[in-house]
């Protein structure tokens, strides 16, 4: 377990360093700025637009840095042979893969508590007041938080088989993918076909269901989802990543690294 | 004597060069602009006019595009009211849009009527595509009891349809949280529809609820026209009684003041003095800013 936390805070400290992360955080802290602008040249929706445009970046910019350290992450200690001096020591494969995943949510934990900051900073700035309705959000932010943990499970996936690049690729394409699978079973559904439909169905339950973190539009209006579903999203992230990492130690421990 | 050239550094240079193709890019940009908007004046185009395909590649950003082409929306009716006999075309494709996007944005179903259904050049006058809109409004959000006062607003002022107006007012006054007044509506719709208290009774909460200077401001005209068409309606009486009385008609509102059947000059509410026309009948003072068919 320790074993575990020390390369977490290690690969926290090494992601902090990247400037690609202090980019994206700045970007992010933009649009959520540029949404005292959309309300202002609206009409009606100077609160609306501000929630969906802040919590939007928040999860745009979470997804980057999910995917864009996260691809790296096995693939720099392979390429710098760092890895072989972590594995040198008393660690396992499965504690470093771990302590990896639990370093990069941490990394995104903080980068989102900093732009949540960020958020509200804009929001008492458009309201003047903050009040305990505005807690809505919050829970959006939780299931954004939700999402990423899978996504980096992704991510970190892909990173033990293939390169930056490709992994980049299929974790966005899995993610897309991730957003539709309501669809796909709509369209087994029409088809026709009893064989097509089984299909669908199979692969839309298999394959990890982003679309249902999306809470973005009810926080905007103040809608808080039920207790029941916070506890069953989360349940769900909490099993699927745990599936991803099996995954991915599995890989990473049949993997040739001389 | 030798002359020294002096070769200007190779930074300086490109700095110079950068800042000239900066020129000529922002240059380009403007002209470029100006072919785009032309372009968009010409054709105001939808380029998706299904909200459901919309929303499936929005990726969880639902809101955020709702967003956008609400602002789309309102930027449209704008653009086309401000060219006087605009053309409307596809305001409700963007409302049908943007509420399929988020069926929760009510100001979206709420102004988005006011635009539709207000008589031209004011508005779109498609008082039918407001009430569809409205109801889309009302099977998306039916606890919401401000979309059925909008509904019956549309029916009592656009459509002159006082039952169904009266209908709607009753129906969202059973919701919850609806204020005691939409009963008072109700009755008052039904009974005396058409009358200018009722209008004035509909105009007053539009004005005080009004989340928009333009709303208010359209809400405050009526409001105006609607007391001189009482006033007038007032003078009218006074006029008729003058006749009677003194057995010619009156040339002006003087003679009622002198005959003390006024206690002086009436006034419209933009500060015009009324006058008397050649039918004998009140009229609005010249240079009045009151326009008396926004009272009907």
């Amino acid at each position: 377990m320790n074993r575990i936390a020390a390369i977490a805070v290690h690969t926290f400290k090494e992601s902090v360093r990247e400037r690609v992360l202090y980019t994206l955080v700045v970007f992010a802290m933009l649009m959520i700025g540029a949404g005292l602008i959309l309300g202002s040249v609206s009409v009606g929706i100077n609160e609306i637009a501000l929630v969906n445009l802040g919590l939007s970046a928040i999860s745009i910019f979470g997804l980057l840095i999910a995917v864009f350290i996260g691809i790296s992450l096995v693939w720099k200690e392979v390429e710098r042979r760092t890895l072989y001096n972590v594995l040198s020591k008393p660690v396992a494969r499965a504690e470093f893969i771990l302590g990896k995943y639990f370093g990069l949510v941490l990394t995104l934990a903080v980068n989102t508590a900093v732009m949540t900051a960020g958020f509200y900073l804009v929001l008492w700035c458009e309201k003047g007041r903050l009040t305990a309705a505005d807690l809505a959000p919050l829970e959006a932010i939780y299931f954004i938080l939700l999402e990423l943990m899978l996504v980096v499970g992704v991510a970190l996936l892909f990173s033990t088989m293939s390169s930056p690049a490709l992994s980049a690729v299929f974790t966005l394409s899995l993610y897309v993918i991730g957003n539709l699978l309501s669809d796909l079973r709509g369209f087994g559904e029409q088809s026709g076909s009893a064989a097509l439909r089984g299909l669908l169905r199979a692969v839309s339950l298999v394959l990890p269901d982003f679309g249902a973190f999306s809470d973005i539009a009810p926080a905007a209006h103040g809608e808080l989802v039920a207790g029941w579903q916070v506890l069953s999203h989360s349940l769900y992230a909490v099993l699927y990543t745990a599936i991803l990492l099996s995954a991915t130690i599995l890989i990473f421990e049949r993997r040739d690294l001389r | 004597m030798s002359i020294e050239v002096v070769r200007p550094a190779p930074r300086t240079l490109a700095a110079v060069a950068l800042l000239a193709a900066l020129a000529a890019s922002i240059d380009i940009h403007i002209g470029l602009d100006r072919e785009a908007e032309t372009e968009r004046a010409l054709s105001p185009v939808v380029y998706v006019t299904s909200g459901a395909t919309l929303r499936r590649l929005s990726f969880g950003y639902q809101g955020l595009l709702a967003d956008f082409y609400w602002t789309r929306a309102v930027q449209y009716f704008g653009r086309q009211k401000l060219s006087r006999g605009g053309d409307f075309r596809n305001l409700g494709q963007i409302l049908l849009v943007t509420t399929e996007l988020d069926p929760h944005l009510l100001i979206a179903y709420r102004f988005g009527a006011i635009f539709l259904a207000e008589k031209p050049p004011a508005g779109a006058g498609q008082p039918e595509e407001a009430l569809a809109l409205i109801r889309r409004g009302i099977a998306a959000n039916p606890t919401y009891w401000r979309l059925w006062q909008d509904l019956g607003f549309i029916y009592y002022w656009d459509l002159k349809d006082y039952a169904r107006a009266a209908a709607a007012f009753e129906e969202g006054s059973r919701r919850p949280g609806a204020d005691l007044w939409m009963k008072t509506l109700a009755a008052s719709v039904a009974a005396q529809g058409g009358e200018l208290a009722t209008s004035r009774l509909l105009w007053s909460d539009v004005y005080s609820h009004a989340g928009n200077a333009s709303i208010r401001r359209s809400a405050a005209e009526h409001l105006a026209a609607i007391k001189a068409a009482e006033d007038i309606a007032q003078l009218d009486l006074r006029l008729d009684e003058f006749r009677r009385r003194e057995g010619r008609p009156a040339t002006s509102l003087a003679d009622l003041v002198h005959s003390g059947m006024l206690p002086g000059q009436p006034s419209d509410p933009s500060g015009v003095r009324y006058g008397v026309g050649r039918n004998g009948k009140a009229v609005l003072g010249a240079g009045s800013h009151i326009d008396l068919r926004l009272a009907h």
